[in-house]
């Protein structure tokens, strides 16, 4: 069955994940991998659904927008390639990033990832401001490929940090088979 | 002796809590002799449950023998209706679980744990574990109680996609 993307953003409120997967559920679809968070005061949902092959998305967003218009949702329906399985090779490695907030943190360290072959499995940044000032914290998981050097990933970022005057740690991040 | 196929999740034996073993019988034996050989034929496993080949009994074997992370070390264990009789501290680590292909996520588990059950020839054991042997322990005894690793994890943004293990 194909898939689609569903993404909802709005103010939050108790009742919108249930709005939402409620019409999903009655137009047949099954949801896969989700995301769903409080981001500054809004509820933001990124959902991968199964659908069945005669659902359209365009339908299917114009219908979850008329039945969540009393939230007052952002929905966004697109239909998405056949997941092919996922692509999870490489060393797994935690990579933590706080200082004072500046514009350009997540930027500066996401390229130089992406230079050294490091694909981002998750990424979350929170902002906080305190009596010191605003803070701001980035934790990413992220694949390190084999041909790749941790301790090259870890001199570059070393140097970033000083540039941009944060703390930026790397650590693997295997687990134990129990 | 057999190398038993691991169950995977959600197959539904990995949710029920196990019965008692009781009296160490054949079957008994025979269900401890499995437990090794299945966790011997694979080479990342410390411990394995019995719901985990597919039997609802209290019982699970682990090895944590050269693990890096170990310090108390019993080689391999076989423990037919365990009882924790202590435990105390807190570390938490990232765990997978053979039945839990795709999945790791990070649990809180006791530092330390001390643990009576029956052995394979029918006397009772006394287990002190701590450490990296404590925490397999603790992984294990969750099986026999239809808990896996997932129930456990300290927050939903500690879970994970994995595959690979060290």
């Amino acid at each position: 069955m194909p898939h689609v993307a569903v993404t909802a953003v709005g103010v939050d409120r108790p009742g919108i994940v249930a709005a939402v997967t409620g019409v999903l559920l009655r137009h047949g679809g099954n949801l896969e991998d989700t995301a769903m968070t409080r981001l500054g005061g809004h509820f933001a949902m990124v959902l991968v659904v199964e659908v069945p092959g005669d659902e359209d998305a365009g339908a299917l967003e114009s219908a979850l927008a008329a039945e969540t218009s009393t939230i007052g949702l952002t929905v966004t329906v697109r239909p998405i390639a056949e997941v092919a399985g996922m692509r999870d090779e490489g060393s797994p490695w935690a990579v933590t990033v706080h200082g004072a907030d500046r514009p350009g943190i997540v930027h500066r360290v996401t390229s130089l990832l992406a230079e050294h072959g490091a694909n981002i499995v998750d990424l979350a940044t929170h902002q906080l401001t305190t009596n010191a000032g605003t803070g701001y914290v980035v934790l990413l998981s992220v694949l390190l490929p084999a041909a790749a050097d941790p301790d090259a990933l870890h001199a570059a970022l070393d140097a970033l940090a000083g540039d941009l005057g944060v703390d930026v740690h790397l650590r693997p991040d295997d687990a134990d088979l129990l | 002796m057999a190398i038993v196929p691991v169950r995977l999740f959600p197959d539904p034996v990995l949710g029920g809590a196990c019965a008692p073993i009781g009296e160490i019988d054949d079957e008994a034996r025979a269900l401890a002799r499995d437990l090794l050989d299945t966790m011997r034929g694979s080479s990342h496993s410390v411990g394995v449950a019995a719901p985990q080949i597919g039997v609802a009994r209290r019982a699970f074997c682990i090895d944590v023998t050269d693990h890096p992370k170990a310090r108390s070390c019993h080689g391999e264990v076989v423990v037919f209706d365990p009882i924790v009789v202590e435990r105390s501290g807190v570390d938490v680590g990232r765990e997978g679980c053979m039945s839990v292909p795709d999945l790791t996520g990070d649990v809180a588990r006791s530092a330390s744990i001390v643990l009576r059950g029956i052995g394979v020839d029918g006397n009772e054991i006394v287990l002190d574990a701590d450490a990296f042997e404590a925490r397999a322990v603790q992984h294990e005894l969750d099986h026999l109680d239809g808990l896996l690793f997932l129930d456990r994890v300290v927050a939903r943004d500690r879970l994970y996609r994995r595959r690979t293990y060290r």
